[in-house]
C-alpha cells in the first residue's frame, strides 16, 4: 500500500512537472534570449545558410532567395508567430520592412535590423481589375499625389511612424456618411503603423489615407479584417473595392490586380537579435506584464469577447443548422433511394475529403465571391457542411448499430417505416451516438479557428490581432487556449443535459408511468 | 382465415419456399416442424409479410394482402409474431414495451393500455418486472413479455416463430406453459418449432416441411404416429442414413467398413451396435450375396433411429429371385440371425433392384 502511494504522488508530481514545464520554458525562452551569444548577426553575408523567417504571399521569399541562395527559408502567417520564432531561436533572422522593424522594436527592445536593405519596393493600394476598379484606382491616385504635392502626405507619415501612440488620432470611419455609396476596405489589422487595432478599433496610415479619401469623395467605409494570403485573394473575388496591407508593387501582382500610386516607399530589412545583456525580469513580473499588454491594455479584453462571441456564434449555428442537415440528409437516404445515396456520398466525400480551410476559402473566394454575403455566414455554412457529414455519419453508425429485430419486431406490431424509425430506433440509436457528437462539437469548436482566413474574426483571430501589437506569444495562445477549453466544455455540458433528457434509460421510475392510476 | 396460394421465395442463392398453397382455418393451432433450411421461417415470415414472396398470394379473410397498393400494416395489426430473439424494445420499460403499440395504434389512452397491458404481464406471470428493462429479464420472461406485448394487440392469428429456441433448457417450460394456454384459448396460431413433444402436445395440426414446400400436412397422430412419407418417417424417427453401393466382387470392403465405422461414431451408437451392423453387413453382402453374383448391384442402406436407438440394414439387389436366408452358407445364416431381430424379404419383378431384404439389427 505504502509502495503504491508513493507511486501515485510521483506520477502526480511528474503531470504537474510537465504541465509547468513549458510554461517555465516559454518564459525563460523570452526573458533570457537575448544572452545567447550566437544567433545575433553584424552583417547579412553571416546569414548564409541560416534560418530565415518570411511572411507567406509576401514577395520577401524571392529577395532573399537572390541575396543569400544558401539560406533556408521559413514561412509564417503572422508577424506575431515569426518575432516568437526568432525569439525562440526557432529561426536565425526575419525579414520586415524597415517601418514593421522599427515598430516591432518599440515593443520588444530585444530585436534590431541589420544596415543593409534587401531592396525598396513602392507600397501603395490594391484594386480590382474591373472598369470600376480601374476608375476608383485612377481617383485614388490622383488624391496620393495631391497629398504629395501638399506635403501632407509626408506630414501624415511623420505622425504614424513615431513612437508617440497618443498623436496617431484620426477621423471616426464609422460617422462617414455614405453619400455616394460604401467602399469596402481588405486589411489585415496586424501591421504597424500602417494597419493595425488600437482600443479596438482599426487605424493605422494607410487607413488614415483611406478614411480621408473616403470623408473627401462621399463614401462610407467598411473594413474587412482577414489574414495576409487572403488580401489579394479578396481583391481578385472583388469581395472588396480595395485593399491595404503595406502591399509592395510587383510585376506579378500587377497581373492581378491594380495599383494605385504609391504612398511610401519600403525598404526591406532582416531583423535580428540584439547583442545585448538582457535585463532578467522575474517570472512573475513577466506573467503581469503580459496579462496587463495582452488584457488590460486598450480594453483588449473587449477583442477577445467579440472574437469568443463569433466563434460561439459561428459553432452553435453550424452545430444546430449541421445537425438538422445531417437528419434531414439520412431521413432521404434511410430507404436505400439510389440517386440521394450517390449524392450523400459525393457530398460527403467532398466534404470531408478536403482541409476546412480549403473548403472555406472555395465557399468564399469562389462560390459566394460575387455575394455580398459575409464571411461569418459563408463560415457558418461551410462549417454547417462539415457537421451535416460527420452527423450522416454518426446517425449511420448509430442506427446500424441497433438490431434489425427491433424494426422486425415494430413491423410484426403494425407500425409502418417512418413511425418504427421515430418510436423505436432512433430512441436506441442517439445514446449510441451521442458520445460521438460530443467529439464532434469539440473538433468542431477547434476547426472554426481557421476563419481568419475569410476575414472573420474570431476567437484565434483576435488573438493573433493582440499579438500583432504586443509581440507577445506566450499570454494570448494561452489564454485562447484555455477560452476553447473553457467553450468545448460549456458545450458539451449543454449536451450532457440533452443526454439526460433523450436517454430513456435515464429517466427516473417514478415518471415513467406519469398520469396512470395504478391501482395497486 | 388465412389462403396462401402458389407462394414462392426465392432468394439469391436459395429457394426455400418453391409452390406452397395451404389453408389455416380459424382456430387451428398449427406446429411447422422440419429439417433446418427447410423454410419453416420463411414461410411464417411471408404469412406476415417481413419477407416479400417472390410469386403467388396471400388471402386473409378473403382480402389478398399480396395486392399491390395494399396496406400491410394492417394485416399484420391482425397477425402478432413471437420472435425466436424475443426483439423487445431495449429502450421501454416491461410495462411501455406492452402499452407503445396500443397507444400509438390503436389509439388507446395511456390508462386503457397500463390497464390491459398489466392484465397481459399478470397472465404471463411478469407483472412483478412491471417497471424492469428487458436487459433485466432472464430470456424465458423476455419471451413471457414479447407474448404479451403481441397479446395487447388483441391479434387474430400468432405466429410463433421458434419462440423457444434460444432459451436455456431450464426455461423452455415456462414460455411452453404460457403457449400451451395460449393455445386452449381458440386463438388460430402456427408456431415454427423443434420440440416434437410440445408440438404434439398443443396443435391440432402438423405441417412437415421439406423439399421447398409443405411435405406433408396432418393432425398430428398422422405425422407423429403414421407418417405417410418417407422423409417424414425419417425425420419423425430421427433416422440416419447411411447408402453403401456395391458394384465389384472387388468392391473396396475396407474403405466400406471404415465408413460403417464413422457413421456409426457419428450417431453415437454403442460399440455392441457397431459391431452388430458390421456382422450384419459382412455376413449378408461378403459371404452369402457377393460369391453367388458375377456382375454385383447391390444398394445398402443403414437407417439408425436416434430417438428409438434402433437400427435396420437394408439391402436391395438385382438378379433373380433369392432370399438369403435360403442360402446354403450355414454358418453365414446363422450368424446373420444371430445378430439381428426381424428379417423381412420381397421380391417386386417390376423393380430394377428386384430383390429387397430388410434385418432389424438386434438391439443391445
Amino acid at each position: 500500500m505504502k509502495g503504491n502511494n508513493f507511486l501515485k504522488k510521483t506520477f502526480a508530481l511528474g503531470i504537474a512537472l510537465l504541465l509547468v514545464l513549458p510554461v517555465c520554458l516559454s518564459f525563460k525562452a523570452s526573458a533570457g534570449s537575448s544572452e545567447k551569444s550566437d544567433g545575433v548577426y553584424e552583417n547579412v553575408d553571416e546569414l548564409a545558410g541560416k534560418r530565415i523567417g518570411v511572411m507567406t504571399g509576401t514577395i520577401h521569399d524571392r529577395l532573399v532567395e537572390k541575396r543569400l541562395p544558401t539560406a533556408q527559408i521559413v514561412y509564417f502567417n503572422t508577424i506575431a508567430d515569426m518575432l516568437d520564432a526568432l525569439k525562440a531561436g526557432k529561426i536565425d533572422a526575419m525579414i520586415r520592412p524597415q517601418s514593421g522593424a522599427l515598430f516591432i522594436s518599440y515593443e520588444e527592445k530585444s530585436i534590431t535590423w541589420l544596415d543593409e536593405h534587401l531592396t525598396d519596393a513602392d507600397v501603395s493600394f490594391a484594386f480590382p481589375k474591373t472598369e470600376d476598379g480601374a476608375a476608383l484606382c485612377q481617383s485614388f491616385s490622383a488624391y496620393i499625389r495631391t497629398l504629395r504635392e501638399s506635403g501632407e502626405l509626408e506630414t501624415l507619415r511623420g505622425k504614424w511612424f513615431g513612437e508617440d501612440e497618443s498623436v496617431k488620432t484620426m477621423i471616426d470611419i464609422s460617422a462617414l456618411p455614405a453619400t455616394n455609396g460604401t467602399l469596402r476596405l481588405a486589411a489585415t489589422g496586424t501591421q504597424m503603423p500602417f494597419n493595425y487595432v488600437r482600443d479596438n478599433a482599426i487605424v493605422g496610415f494607410e487607413i488614415e489615407l483611406a478614411a480621408h479619401f473616403c470623408e473627401m469623395n462621399g463614401y462610407a467605409l467598411q473594413i474587412d479584417q482577414m489574414n495576409f494570403d487572403g488580401v489579394l485573394a479578396s481583391v481578385q473575388a472583388e469581395k472588396c473595392d480595395f485593399a491595404c496591407a503595406c502591399l509592395a508593387i510587383t510585376e506579378e501582382r500587377k497581373e492581378s490586380v491594380d495599383f494605385s500610386e504609391s504612398h511610401f516607399a519600403e525598404s526591406v530589412v532582416f531583423v535580428v537579435l540584439k547583442n545585448t545583456a538582457g535585463q532578467k525580469d522575474s517570472f512573475l513580473d513577466n506573467v503581469r506584464a503580459s496579462f496587463e499588454k495582452t488584457f488590460i491594455r486598450e480594453n483588449r479584453w473587449k477583442l477577445f469577447l467579440e472574437g469568443i462571441g463569433t466563434t460561439m456564434l459561428i459553432t452553435v449555428l453550424s452545430i444546430l443548422f449541421g445537425t438538422l442537415l445531417g437528419f434531414a440528409v439520412y431521413m432521404l437516404c434511410r430507404n436505400g433511394n439510389p440517386v440521394a445515396n450517390a449524392l450523400t456520398r459525393f457530398f460527403v466525400w467532398f466534404v470531408q475529403g478536403m482541409p476546412v480551410v480549403v473548403l472555406l476559402m472555395i465557399l468564399y473566394y469562389i462560390i459566394f465571391a460575387k455575394s455580398s454575403i459575409d464571411g461569418t455566414a459563408v463560415a457558418v455554412i461551410g462549417f454547417t457542411l462539415v457537421f451535416g457529414a460527420a452527423m450522416f455519419a454518426m446517425l449511420r453508425a448509430g442506427v446500424g448499430a441497433v438490431d434489425k429485430g427491433q424494426t422486425e419486431a415494430a413491423y410484426a406490431l403494425g407500425y409502418g417505416n417512418t413511425r418504427t424509425f421515430f418510436r423505436v430506433i432512433l430512441p436506441q440509436a442517439i445514446p449510441h451516438f451521442l458520445p460521438s457528437y460530443k467529439g464532434q462539437i469539440t473538433s468542431l469548436i477547434k476547426a472554426t479557428a481557421v476563419v481568419g482566413y475569410i476575414a472573420v474574426q474570431d476567437l484565434t483571430k483576435m488573438g493573433d490581432i493582440v499579438r500583432g501589437r504586443t509581440y507577445e506569444a506566450f499570454f494570448p495562445l494561452i489564454a485562447v487556449a484555455v477560452i476553447y477549453f473553457l467553450l468545448a466544455a460549456i458545450l458539451n455540458f449543454l449536451v450532457g443535459r440533452i443526454e439526460l433528457n433523450v436517454d430513456p434509460k435515464r429517466r427516473k421510475k417514478e415518471n415513467i408511468l406519469k398520469g396512470v392510476e395504478l391501482h395497486d | 382465415m388465412i389462403e396462401l396460394k402458389h407462394l414462392k421465395k426465392q432468394y439469391e442463392n436459395a429457394l426455400p419456399l418453391k409452390d406452397v398453397s395451404v389453408t389455416i382455418n380459424d382456430g387451428d393451432v398449427i406446429s411447422v416442424i422440419g429439417p433446418s433450411g427447410t423454410g419453416k421461417s420463411t414461410l411464417i415470415r411471408c404469412i406476415n409479410l417481413l419477407e416479400r414472396p417472390t410469386d403467388g398470394q396471400i388471402f386473409l379473410d378473403g382480402e389478398e394482402i399480396t395486392a399491390y397498393g395494399y396496406d400491410v400494416r394492417r394485416a399484420r395489426r391482425k397477425m402478432g409474431m413471437v420472435f425466436q430473439s424475443f426483439n423487445l424494445f431495449g429502450h421501454l420499460t416491461v410495462i411501455e414495451n406492452v402499452m407503445l403499440a396500443p397507444m400509438d395504434l390503436l389509439e388507446k389512452s395511456r390508462q386503457e393500455a397500463y390497464d390491459r397491458g398489466m392484465e397481459l404481464l399478470r397472465r404471463v406471470g411478469v407483472a412483478d418486472k412491471a417497471l424492469n428493462y428487458p436487459d433485466e429479464l432472464s430470456g424465458g420472461q423476455k419471451q413471457r413479455v414479447a407474448i404479451a406485448r403481441t397479446l395487447a394487440m388483441d391479434p387474430e392469428i400468432i405466429l410463433l416463430d421458434e419462440p423457444t429456441s434460444a432459451l436455456d433448457p431450464t426455461m423452455v417450460a415456462e414460455v411452453q406453459a404460457v403457449i400451451r394456454d395460449l393455445a386452449r384459448s381458440g386463438k388460430t396460431m402456427m408456431i415454427v418449432t423443434h420440440e416434437m413433444n410440445f408440438a404434439r402436445a398443443i396443435s391440432n395440426r402438423v405441417f412437415y416441411m421439406d423439399q421447398g414446400g409443405i411435405y406433408e400436412d396432418g393432425t398430428p397422430e398422422q405425422i407423429f404416429d403414421h407418417p405417410q412419407k418417407e422423409l417424414t418417417r425419417r425425420f419423425i424417427k430421427k433416422l440416419k442414413i447411411l447408402e453403401l453401393s456395391i458394384d465389384s466382387r472387388d468392391y473396396d470392403f475396407i474403405g466400406a467398413g471404415a465408413e460403417i465405422d464413422r457413421y456409426c461414431l457419428q450417431n453415437d451408437m454403442s460399440p455392441k451396435d457397431k459391431y452388430r451392423v458390421r456382422l450384419v453387413i459382412e455376413e449378408l453382402v461378403q459371404q452369402i450375396l457377393l460369391p453367388r453374383m458375377e456382375h454385383p448391384q447391390i444398394r445398402v442402406i443403414v437407417e439408425y433411429s436416434t430417438q428409438e436407438k434402433t437400427t435396420a440394414v437394408t439391402a436391395a439387389y438385382g438378379g433373380e429371385r433369392f432370399d438369403p436366408r435360403d442360402t446354403d452358407n450355414h454358418l453365414s445364416l446363422v450368424t446373420l440371425k444371430g445378430a439381428s431381430g426381424e428379417i423381412n424379404y420381397q421380391y417386386d419383378a417390376e423393380s430394377d433392384q428386384a430383390n429387397r431384404i430388410e434385418i432389424r439389427v438386434k438391439a443391445s
